[in-house]
């Protein structure tokens, strides 16, 4: 489903993404881990080319999408994407952050998106919600509209950017929660996250990063009980603690 | 109960009705002018029979100061959008590279420099020098004088209004221009459905001030021969004798125009507001109010 195929990215003199390739097979939850500064986000933003990858390829359901003639806004209509911060739409309510993608992109009529949008509200247990505007929600209740903005738009697969590293940690749970639905239900997952209880019940397979290059790939078990590499063996220590 | 006691009370009982602060404070203006009036009437400075003969000698005037506001307002309200987006995000095109920069460094620095002339030269020249370039190159023309100034006020409007909405801009999150490219909008459809609308309800504010300061500016425009309030107002006052008279109705009129329709935008503008986006419900506030603020404000804050 997802392939990224030895992608380099350079900020400047900055060479943050030296070579890093990955595979997702469709319904697969891929689980990135590794130290701040590793690259994890430059890599996620570099599949739905929010950033251009400078070398290398990024081929989605098959198609080279990094390529000059494919538009990006088609490439993120395939692949959602959910941020650290929620980036909600401040000046929309629930319902219209969650409608505003298949109105505008998708060019659907108000009523069938707003039935739309209800049932992506529903699915992430906010349809009492919907008149809310981004300030009158907490954390997770953003987040899950977050999600549901994402999966409005019916994508092939969706990045998960950190999504709970910003949540007070009785917020934590009820992200995690609809995050593990999606999975069950063959949803094609990219998630960069410390939350090791999800990545070990969820995750079909975890990679781990350092200094911009894939340091260790296996499964949950792989790479949190029998870490080959050394760096890893000091991360995972660390964070399982 | 003590005197700030009952001012607290007072006070109090008020934050939940906006329209009749308003009208008190209104009414208190009202109160004063003609206190002061009448003050004046009392020790013979001021003649009421002159104010009541020309009660209504202003209002032509004040319908030509208020057209010459109004469009010169609305034409550079239309050229500030786009003015304010080539300043707000061209420095960002012209750090990178390539036929993107070539093409807007120009437009930036013709930008930059209109709004610094303008900004850093007075209205008042600005005026004299549109209308004697128009009254060159269309003499004798009975028309000029208006829309000369009115082209001059659109000038200066222009280059004051472009800041306000590059800032207003600028003040939109990245993130939020981010969280919609993610959902595929194309840059176009990012600036008409997230950036303009946040931007423009930041800025109410901002514009209302530049309106009332062209208003008020558009009192230059008596001297290049524009039949506006104040060179009404000096008729009145050179040819009639009565300056002060003059001066007090022109005031009453400026006023009357400018003080409701501030009200009305702050009316507005609560009515409307988004929890967590530009005005706040209220900034200051004691007692209940400042309940429904917490309430309404859930762990996260207003960011």
């Amino acid at each position: 489903m997802i392939t990224v195929q030895n992608v380099h990215k350079w900020f400047g003199d900055l060479h943050v993404l030296k070579g890093v390739s990955l595979q997702v097979n469709k319904g697969d939850a891929l689980v990135v881990i590794g130290p701040s500064g590793s690259g994890k986000s430059t890599l996620l933003r570099c599949i739905n080319l929010l950033v251009q990858p400078d070398e290398g390829d990024v081929i989605i359901d098959g198609v080279k999408v990094n390529d000059p003639r494919i538009r990006p806004e088609w490439v993120r209509q395939q692949v959602g994407m959910v941020f650290q911060s929620f980036n909600l739409f401040t000046h929309l309510n629930a319902l219209e952050n969650v409608m505003i993608g298949l109105r505008k992109v998708k060019r659907m009529d108000r009523a069938g998106a707003e039935q739309m949008a209800r049932f992506e509200l529903e699915r992430v247990g906010l349809a009492d919600k919907a008149d809310a505007y981004p300030a009158q929600l907490s954390g997770g209740q953003q987040q899950r509209v977050a999600i549901a903005r994402a999966l409005a738009l019916n994508p092939k697969a969706v990045l998960f950017d950190e999504p709970t590293s910003a949540l007070d940690p009785e917020f934590i749970r009820e992200v995690l929660d609809v995050m593990t639905k999606l999975a069950e239900e063959g949803m094609t997952m990219v998630v960069v996250t410390h939350e090791m209880g999800f990545a070990h019940n969820v995750a079909d397979r975890v990679l781990f990063m350092a200094d911009g290059v894939v340091v260790e790939e296996g499964t949950p078990d792989e790479v949190f009980d029998r870490p080959q590499k050394e760096r890893t063996q000091a991360f995972v220590g660390k964070i399982l603690g | 109960m003590g005197l700030k006691a009952a001012a607290k009370e007072i006070w109090t009982r008020l934050e939940d009705r906006p329209v009749l602060r308003s009208a008190i404070a209104i009414g208190g203006l009202l109160g004063l002018g003609l206190a002061l009036v009448l003050g004046l009437a009392a020790v013979g400075i001021v003649s009421l029979r002159f104010l009541a003969d020309n009660a209504t000698f202003l209002a032509v005037p004040a319908l030509t100061s208020l057209s010459a506001t109004l469009l010169s307002f609305a034409i550079g309200f239309a050229g500030a959008i786009p003015m304010g987006l080539v300043r707000a995000f061209a420095p960002r095109i012209l750090r990178g590279e390539g036929w993107r920069r070539a093409a807007f460094a120009p437009l930036y620095g013709a930008v930059t420099s209109y709004v610094e002339a303008i900004r850093g030269t007075p209205a008042f020249v600005q005026i004299f020098l549109v209308a004697q370039v128009s009254g060159l190159i269309f003499p004798g023309n009975p028309n000029i004088p208006f829309w000369g100034g009115t082209l001059a006020l659109t000038i200066n409007t222009l280059g004051y209004q472009t800041e306000v909405f590059r800032a207003g801009f600028q003040s939109v999150g990245q993130s939020q221009v981010e969280a919609a490219k993610s959902i595929g909008m194309r840059p176009v459809q990012v600036f008409l459905h997230i950036t303009l609308p946040q931007g423009l309800r930041l800025i109410t504010l901002p514009l209302v001030n530049e309106w009332v300061g062209l208003f008020k500016a558009s009192a230059l425009l008596a001297y290049v021969a524009v039949p506006e309030l104040l060179w009404a107002a000096s008729y009145l006052g050179n040819n009639r004798s009565h300056p002060i008279e003059a001066f007090i109705m022109v005031s009453s009129v400026y006023l009357a125009i400018i003080v409701p329709l501030s009200k009305a935008v702050g009316w507005w503008e609560r009515k409307h507001r988004i929890p967590g986006l530009g005005v706040a419900e209220r900034t200051v506030g004691v007692g209940r109010r400042r309940a429904v603020v917490a309430a309404g404000t859930p762990a996260g804050g207003l960011d």
